[in-house]
């Protein structure tokens, strides 16, 4: 800078830049009045649209609300007497009301429908401690709700013999159910898994590492044995499936394909881009067959075809095989989503996680999949709330579902005629469960990346 | 399973080659780097920079040639592989943080699942690193909440974590705010001082003066020219290095 000579040519001294204090945006002004002013009556075209709309949803309600509560009948003892009190202006609930618990239990035997609602009890208590804050072992409470909830649900509702093995693998999922309860006790608790707290109680803390990994092994042991004794004193009568019915087989059929078709999602999207040329072909080949193919084919092709090429003597229950044409469609089409999802995982993702050391597994179940997981959360559930819908279809293969019940009642001869009234019941539950799942699922979304935005 | 050989230098790239399809990217790339050295590779978008380092812990496999890190060379066995390569850090030009753990999570990661380190020591571990790179105090943020160039320091410090006794840098500078930009090479100048083996892809020509012990010029898959900065940046041998220092500086 030498050249530029003289004291003219020096730089003024630099004044400093001071940000101003942010201020708060301008309160709307415009209130209740002015926004529907403003949104509602615009134009002459826009206040129409109001006006039209407006008065076909208060049509639509108000018919709605005659017939379902202001013209309706609520007690009687035959669809005869609804028709001479109202004619058809009103619904006619007491034929709902009085068939609720097939409508629920299907032809279960009244005296044993207690083991459907401890079944769902059970349920209940071992998926809650998932929701509690300071439960650390959700991922094994979760695998063992999956893995091992059926095993001891199944035998509930069937009930009838159970072999040695059977009664293990019983016992099992009791004392996987325990362990839970217990667990999640002692970790809200004292923060310690019950057996890290079974040893730390009596005492031990003060034993080598392995004196306390044995006396922890006794301790989980010892659940178990708990759970043979109390398997072997349960002695429940056998209910066939075929007397299954109504929403708690509705509900069996779509928690199982929702519990198996997204691990076995996961297992065919994985396998589809996978290097190995055997498994993608076999995986895609899956994968399109049933996707290709429509649901009320496959639960035919099972029911009616499944039987010719199995030995003679072999019987695959009925509902068995509905619940495998359901569980191999459902996860098809997860396997499709999970692939998406993989895909909008950016390839550095994988690369950081290799650089690391890391192999293909760890990488994919760590890294890639919980981030694939999160994205795909609105079409899991998407596809969820399908599959419980879809399972009205095991109906053409002669399975009760809530669906085909509800048609039963307008054949009950008490009820005859009686379709409309059990029809919109059956709507307004499956209603309440798909909005439920779907709400669970913005609830979900918002909660995992609450911490992740910017 | 070959042993590190003990006196062999920590990189070495033999006659190597590599295509794309019908592309060749690498055309008889042979480089040697010693220990405690630092190489700055520049060259123009699509000379190979990049492929060659991604090279060096085969991010990308490689069609002919031989790598050797610390006298190992990669082979057929995965597990092998992994093990030399965990003794190379790699920072990359968009972070590729995990943006679903926290900064601490992010750093202490590999040390828990590769090295199975215990989780207070872990993540004392990771802290000081975080300190080293001067963000200890957002350890508990996730990475999208911070800026580009913390990230870019985070990632540092999680590549760091595993004590690696090499460090490759593709373009590490190349997405950030012009202002962000010093604080990251700040922070791999420190690196530099402490004596780790760099290799880094960078058009920081700054960088490459103040730190390199040699400059690496690429173009269509070859090394053009490689010599210590002085001579690289003061008497260029090739017109076409020439000609991209021109643009450049």
């Amino acid at each position: 800078m030498n050249h530029a000579a003289g004291p003219a040519a020096a730089p003024p001294p630099a004044e400093i830049f001071r940000p101003r204090p942010a201020r708060r945006a301008p309160p709307s002004t415009l209130g209740v009045q002015g926004w529907i002013r403003q949104n509602m009556f615009s134009s002459v075209p826009n206040a129409l649209v109001t006006v039209i709309g407006i008065w076909i949803v208060y049509a639509f309600f108000d018919a709605l609300f005659g017939w379902a509560v202001g013209n309706a009948v609520w007690q009687a003892e035959s669809r005869r007497e609804c028709l001479d009190e109202v004619g058809r202006a009103g619904a006619c609930w007491p034929g709902v009301i009085a068939w609720i618990p097939n409508l629920i239990y299907g032809l279960y035997p009244k005296d044993q429908v207690w083991r459907i609602n401890l079944a769902g009890l059970v349920l209940l208590l071992w998926a809650a401690p998932l929701w509690l804050p300071r439960v650390q072992s959700k991922v094994q409470i979760g695998l063992s709700l999956v893995l091992l909830f059926p095993l001891f649900a199944s035998y509930l509702f069937l009930g009838g013999e159970k072999g040695i093995v059977w009664s293990a693998l019983i016992a099992l999922g009791l004392a996987a159910f325990l362990w839970t309860l217990l667990t999640a006790v002692t970790e809200t608790v004292f923060g310690l898994g019950i057996a890290r707290f079974a040893v730390a109680a009596l005492g031990f803390g003060g034993q080598s590492d392995e004196a306390r990994r044995r006396l922890a092994i006794a301790v989980l042991l010892a659940i178990y044995v708990v759970a043979v004794i109390a398997v072997q004193a349960l002695s429940l009568p056998f209910v066939p499936t075929r007397v299954w019915g109504g929403l708690f087989l509705t509900l069996v059929i779509s928690g199982i394909g929702i519990a198996f078709s997204l691990p076995a999602g996961i297992v065919l999207a994985l396998g589809r881009r996978s290097r190995m040329p055997l498994i993608s072909l076999l995986s895609t080949t899956f994968i399109e067959l049933f996707r290709s193919v429509p649901l009320i084919t496959i639960l035919f092709m099972f029911n009616t075809m499944l039987p010719l090429f199995l030995p003679v003597g072999v019987e695959v229950n009925q509902l068995l095989r509905a619940i495998v044409a359901v569980c191999l469609f459902s996860a098809a089409y997860m396997a499709e989503v999970v692939r998406g999802g993989l895909q909008a995982i950016p390839r550095g993702q994988y690369e950081a996680a290799s650089a690391m050391g890391l192999g293909f597994w760890q990488a994919t179940g760590l890294v890639i999949m919980p981030q694939a997981l999160k994205i795909m959360i609105p079409t899991i559930v998407g596809n969820f709330i399908g599959l419980f819908k879809d399972t009205t279809l095991v109906s053409i293969v002669g399975l009760f579902d809530l669906l085909s019940m509800s048609r039963a009642v307008g054949e009950d001869t008490r009820w005859l005629g009686l379709f409309l009234e059990p029809f919109f019941f059956v709507t307004m539950i499956y209603f309440v469960v798909c909005f439920g799942m779907s709400q669970y699922s913005l609830n979900l979304e918002q909660r995992l990346s609450a911490g992740e935005r910017r | 399973m070959s042993e590190a050989v003990a006196g062999a230098p920590p990189i070495e790239l033999i006659g190597l080659n590599k295509w794309f399809g019908a592309f060749h990217v690498l055309k008889d790339i042979d480089l040697r780097v010693q220990e405690g050295e630092r190489i700055v590779v520049c060259g123009p978008s699509g000379s190979g920079k990049s492929t060659m380092i991604r090279c060096i812990n085969q991010l990308e496999s490689h069609q002919e040639g031989t790598i050797r890190i610390h006298g190992r060379s990669y082979g057929r066995d995965p597990r092998e592989n992994d093990a030399i390569r965990r003794e190379i850090g790699m920072v990359f030009q968009s972070f590729n943080l995990f943006p679903h753990l926290t900064v601490l999570e992010n750093c202490t990661f590999a040390l828990t699942w590769v090295r199975h380190m215990p989780k207070q020591e872990a993540e004392d571990l990771a802290m000081s690193f975080l300190t080293r790179v001067r963000i200890p105090e957002q350890a508990a943020k996730y990475p999208l909440q911070l800026s580009g160039g913390q990230q870019q320091r985070v990632a540092i410090a999680r590549a760091l974590c595993v004590r690696p006794r090499i460090m490759l840098f593709d373009e590490p500078t190349s997405s950030l705010d012009p202002e962000m930009i010093n604080e990251v090479l700040d922070t791999m100048v420190e690196l530099a001082e402490s004596g780790m083996t760099m290799v880094v892809v960078t058009h920081e020509m700054g960088f490459a003066r103040k730190v390199a012990d040699r400059v690496i010029f690429m173009d269509q898959g070859e090394i053009v020219e490689e010599a210590p900065p002085e001579a690289f940046f003061g008497a260029p041998r090739y017109d076409r290095t020439r000609l991209f220092l021109s643009q450049v500086l």
